[in-house]
């Protein structure tokens, strides 16, 4: 378990292309941290400038504050999961699992105890005997699962360990990884691209884009209270609807035929642009102050439905109780809660009550 | 297999033949494939048959396919002919040969790793260039290096001709083995870093053995070639370290040729480099990387 501080890191490949830049981010002893991000946004240069497979251009990475920059990736204390396994093909599960024990010299019998232990936590006792490529997909992860789960390190690093698994096979795993992190009682930073799959096994998720860091808390604080246009958009499904039209006029704001009060903090930046998650829009009768809308496409997502819909103001889209489902072509207004409306500047930073 | 053969057959109307019955392309085509086989054989028929013949019986004409074989040929080449026999060469061709394809392929795995797996400034040219020391016909080193063998005063001995096909083979070896370096993914060998291996235990624990057909291979094709040169060998060694291919060059310079032991000594000359080939080409495994990675 170690307290990671990543300060000010910058990395730039030799090619000259700049992958992760100035990221600042400080991972608490004992945290899963998730990174969600765009492909191609810095999260794999990140984890692997974490691991000591890649060098750190600049900047400062400390483990427990000894700054392990240059330090070679087998004397970092780490565990690793791969997204696509890596495993040993040319030894058995038991060897492949063993693998790190072995380098380090424990002794056989301790060896043979804990790859027991931990095959039977993942289920994969009857394949010790199997070389990876009897496996399947599954299975092979599992193994590989195995490998870094089998020390107690003081950093687990996992690139999207559950990106090429089937669905149900990937609720399955990751609720067995948060329990096994638990165990351990390691530090975790994982990547992956399924939003729910972050909000389900961390304790808080950091958002990338461009190699830069957009915003670190909690799913429901990123939900809630996005930091700029770019997190409001990239994370919650579906998607948050913008509207890029807005007429401030004295203390109000309005969108489309949707008159709102100015927020306070708009007084230095003034806003740009305006969004509300489908979640947080309610439909209300034609007589009620908000948005006209009339519904167009009603998509049915188990329980409830999203339904998108025109607006003065462009698209917007709603979720609705299946009970309450408009027919298309119905015509309503959409209300929101002033707080879930949210404001930003032109440059894409939020604009939020309280803050100048 | 049984549903593999149904479909097969369903697919392929050819294939739905009875068994054992060929059409009239397929005899063709075993036809031509039997002379061209028959052709590439041939001379070894003849070595091998000549080998066991009396002296009568290896100048008849036409030459007669069926006759009492005799072993007094290989009796002649292993302990009588030329009064020290075939067994000093035979043995200096295994010492040659063992040590230069060993040192070549362990130097050349070293090599071929070196230059895949690490940034080099021109590492791409190097490979270039390593296996250009190959495009000159060796005729064109030997001047320099029997220099460079007097010099040193290695004449006549089995380090020279150890040396000069270590470093004749090298290239091929560095050339083939790097294409199998190349084929491993690297997430595996950063797995090995991760789980505490370093370098060197990386390459012989997890590179080595996941490039086993290419040393096989470049084992067998090194191998091959340090036994049978001629032309270094007889330059650089005149009878104490002389090989098997100088001594069989002996014979057709000396007067009255003896067919019956030279041809028992090509086919003693054959024969080891037969066996070796056979034994390690069962170890030509396939796909040794399958299931490392997704
Ligand atoms: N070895 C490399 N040399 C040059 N550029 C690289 C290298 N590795 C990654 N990049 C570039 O750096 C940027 C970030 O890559 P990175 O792999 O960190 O993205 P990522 O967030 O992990 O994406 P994904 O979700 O697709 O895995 C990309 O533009 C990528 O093309
Ligand atoms: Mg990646």
């Amino acid at each position: 378990m170690a307290h990671v501080q990543i300060r000010n890191v910058s990395k730039i490949y030799a090619d000259g292309t700049p992958a992760v830049t100035g990221l600042d981010l400080d991972i608490a002893a004992g945290e899963f941290l998730c990174v969600l991000g765009p492909s191609g946004c810095g999260k794999s240069s990140t984890l692997r400038m974490l691991a000591g497979l890649e060098e750190v251009s600049t900047g400062q990475i400390l483990v427990d504050g000894d700054d392990v920059v240059g330090r070679p990736a087998r004397e970092r204390d780490i565990a690793m999961v791969f997204e696509n396994y890596a495993l040993y093909p040319h030894l058995d599960v038991f060897a492949n699992i063993a693998m790190p024990l072995v380098a380090r010299r424990r002794p056989k019998a301790e060896i043979r105890d804990r790859v027991g232990r931990i095959a039977g936590t993942m289920g994969i006792t009857e394949h010790l005997a199997k070389r990876p490529g009897k496996l399947s997909g599954g299975q092979r992860q599992r193994v590989s699962l195995a490998r870094a789960m089998i020390r107690r390190p003081k950093m687990f690093l996992m690139d999207e360990p559950l990106g090429h698994l089937e669905e149900y096979m990937r609720i399955e795993l990751r609720r067995e990884i948060r329990a096994l992190h638990e165990a351990a009682g390691g530090t975790t930073f994982y990547i992956t691209h399924d939003q729910e799959e972050a909000a389900a096994v961390s304790d808080r998720i950091a958002v990338m884009s461009s190699g830069e860091l957009q915003q670190l808390g909690t799913m429901k604080e990123l939900i809630e209270r996005p930091a700029n246009r770019f997190v409001a958009e990239f994370v919650g499904e579906p998607p948050i609807s913008i509207f890029e039209e807005l007429r401030a006029t004295g203390t109000e704001v309005s969108i489309g035929d949707w008159r709102l009060p100015l927020p306070p903090g708009s007084r230095k930046a003034r806003p740009a642009s305006a969004g509300v998650r489908p979640a947080h829009f309610r439909i209300a009768g034609s007589d009620m102050p908000g948005l006209s809308a009339e519904a167009r496409l009603v998509q049915p997502m188990g329980e409830s439905a999203a339904v998108l819909c025109d607006t003065p103001a462009g698209d917007a889209t709603v979720i609705v109780p299946m009970a309450a489902v408009p027919r298309e072509g119905d015509r309503f207004r959409l209300v929101a809660a002033p707080e879930h409306v949210h404001f930003f500047a032109a440059s894409g930073r939020a604009i939020r009550s309280g803050e100048d | 297999m049984a549903s593999m053969d149904t479909s097969t057959a369903r697919l392929a109307p050819k294939a739905a033949r009875a068994p054992g019955s060929l059409g009239t392309g397929d005899i063709l085509r075993y036809a031509l494939a039997s002379i061209f086989v028959g052709f590439c054989l041939f001379p070894l028929y003849m070595v091998l048959s000549t080998s066991l013949k009396a002296e009568a019986d290896i100048f008849a004409f036409p030459p007669a396919w069926s006759f009492r074989p005799i072993w007094d040929n290989f009796n002649d080449a292993l302990f009588v002919f030329g009064g020290t026999g075939v067994m000093p060469f035979l043995l200096n061709s295994v010492i040659v040969t063992a040590a230069s394809t060993a040192a070549a392929v362990g130097l050349g795995a070293m090599v071929a790793y070196g230059l895949t797996r690490f940034r080099i400034r021109g590492g791409s040219h190097l490979f270039f260039f390593i296996l250009s020391t190959r495009f000159a016909p060796p005729v064109a080193f030997v001047v320099p290096l029997y220099l460079m063998v007097r010099q040193t005063g290695l004449m006549d001995t089995h380090l020279a001709l150890i040396l000069i096909y270590t470093s004749m083979n090298l290239s091929l070896v560095v050339w083939i083995i790097r294409g199998f370096f190349e084929a491993i993914p690297v997430e595996i060998e950063e797995a090995a870093e991760i789980d505490g291996y370093s370098r060197l235990q990386i390459f012989f624990k997890v590179a080595l053995p996941l490039v086993k057909p290419g040393l096989i291979t470049t084992a067998i094709l090194s191998a091959i070639m340090s036994w049978n040169e001629f032309l270094i060998a007889t330059v650089m060694t005149q009878n104490k370290a002389a090989t098997l291919p100088v001594y069989l060059g002996g014979f057709s310079g000396s007067m009255g040729l003896e067919w019956g032991p030279y041809m028992a000594v090509g086919a003693i000359a054959v024969l080891p480099i037969m066996i070796f080939t056979l034994v390690l080409q069962k170890h030509l495994v396939r796909g040794l990387t399958f299931g490392a990675v997704r």
